[in-house]
């Protein structure tokens, strides 16, 4: 019985996120990305057939077993980019600890702001480290790996919306700040909106997801009782 | 076969990372460990990228898969997002917004001038 369960979990979990790469490639937009689109329909699914979290549980352990693994393998692509980080060192470094610090300072002291709960504020300020990243980092500064996973996606959307019209206003232009800016604060989904502007754009974006990661985790444990 | 393999060794690799992170109390999470011992290797020429093709793009190309299981535990927060869902956007779109422009204002300030790209009106 247990058994089939994980496999019912998997089974819908699979099928969501197909449907979800299908969808897109007809519709693409930031509401068609895969965690955003099929959460929802996982969720559903489990409801009407009468599941709670406890039973997605052992489905979601056989899942998950491999997003370490897929952690490491961004060492490829980040290593194959390496070339446009190491022409313009200090902008790009400058750039990228500007924006992780002034995006997770603000994040928390807003949220305190709005009196928003303690596991609130301390997830909410993970939320632009690339989302395998922010998952493990959340215990270590106590907020929660899924309350964070939720806010690192949402902010993958946001940054990826808004953030080229933002930066269009502001007359940010260079293309190497335009990426470094797009992956620093919306990682993932903003790396994949830089890609489609322009190849030093994509590759600066992948490049600040993967040191603003770095970076966030390094400072992070320490800024964030601090605010709290 | 060989994908199997190739997940084997990022397997290897990610444990190692959380190994080295616990034996040298680093605070960094072992995943992360884990990416930059793999750049270590690629970068110093030990380990070719092509070793690791296709298993490796593969998981990256489909990286966005092993967050649905995870958000998918938002189940339990309903009552957090009704009452405060509306808080929790303003929070995420300024922040946002406030980080894009200090990282790219910062770095084109201090980039080379000479690359512009015409931003479409």
């Amino acid at each position: 019985m247990k058994s089939l369960a994980t496999a019912f979990g998997i089974a819908v979990t699979l099928g969501a996120y197909v449907l979800s790469r299908v969808v897109a490639k007809r519709y693409r937009s930031p509401l068609t990305t895969p965690v955003f689109f099929s959460t929802p329909i996982v969720i559903c699914a489990l409801l009407l057939s009468g599941f709670t979290v406890e039973h997605y549980q052992p489905a979601k352990d056989v899942m998950v077993f491999l997003l370490g693994p897929a952690t490491v393998a961004l060492a490829v692509p980040l290593h194959e980019s390496r070339r446009a980080l190491l022409n313009d060192l200090v902008a790009a470094v400058a750039g990228l600890t500007a924006g992780s610090l002034s995006t997770l300072v603000v994040a928390i002291l807003l949220a305190k702001a709005f009196a928003l709960p303690a596991v609130v504020r301390a997830s909410i300020a993970l939320k632009s480290v690339t989302a395998p990243i922010a998952v493990e980092l959340a215990p270590v500064v106590r907020g929660d790996p899924t309350l964070v996973a939720a806010f690192v996606i949402t902010t993958g959307m946001i940054g990826a919306m808004f953030g080229p019209g933002l930066m269009d206003r502001a007359g940010i232009r260079s293309p190497l700040a335009r990426g470094l800016a797009l992956g620093t604060i919306s990682h993932g989904q903003g790396t994949a909106q830089a890609v489609g502007e322009g190849a030093l754009q994509g590759a600066a974006a992948g490049i600040a997801m993967g040191l603003a990661a770095v970076l966030t985790s390094l400072v992070a444990p320490v800024i964030v009782p601090l605010l709290l | 076969m060989l994908v199997a393999l190739q997940w084997a060794a990022l397997v290897a690799i990610n444990r190692l990372g959380y190994a080295v992170a616990e034996a040298v109390r680093l605070p960094l999470p072992g995943n992360l460990v884990g990416m930059l011992l793999l750049l270590a290797l690629l970068s110093a020429g030990v380990v070719p990228a092509s070793w690791l093709r296709p298993g490796a793009p593969f998981l990256t190309r489909h990286l966005a898969f092993f967050f649905i299981p995870i958000t998918v535990g938002i189940m339990r927060f309903g009552a957090l997002f009704a009452r405060s869902g509306v808080a929790i956007v303003v929070v995420l779109v300024v922040s946002a917004a406030v980080g894009v422009c200090a990282s790219g204002f910062t770095s084109q300030a201090l980039g080379r001038p000479r690359r512009q790209v015409e931003v479409p009106t």
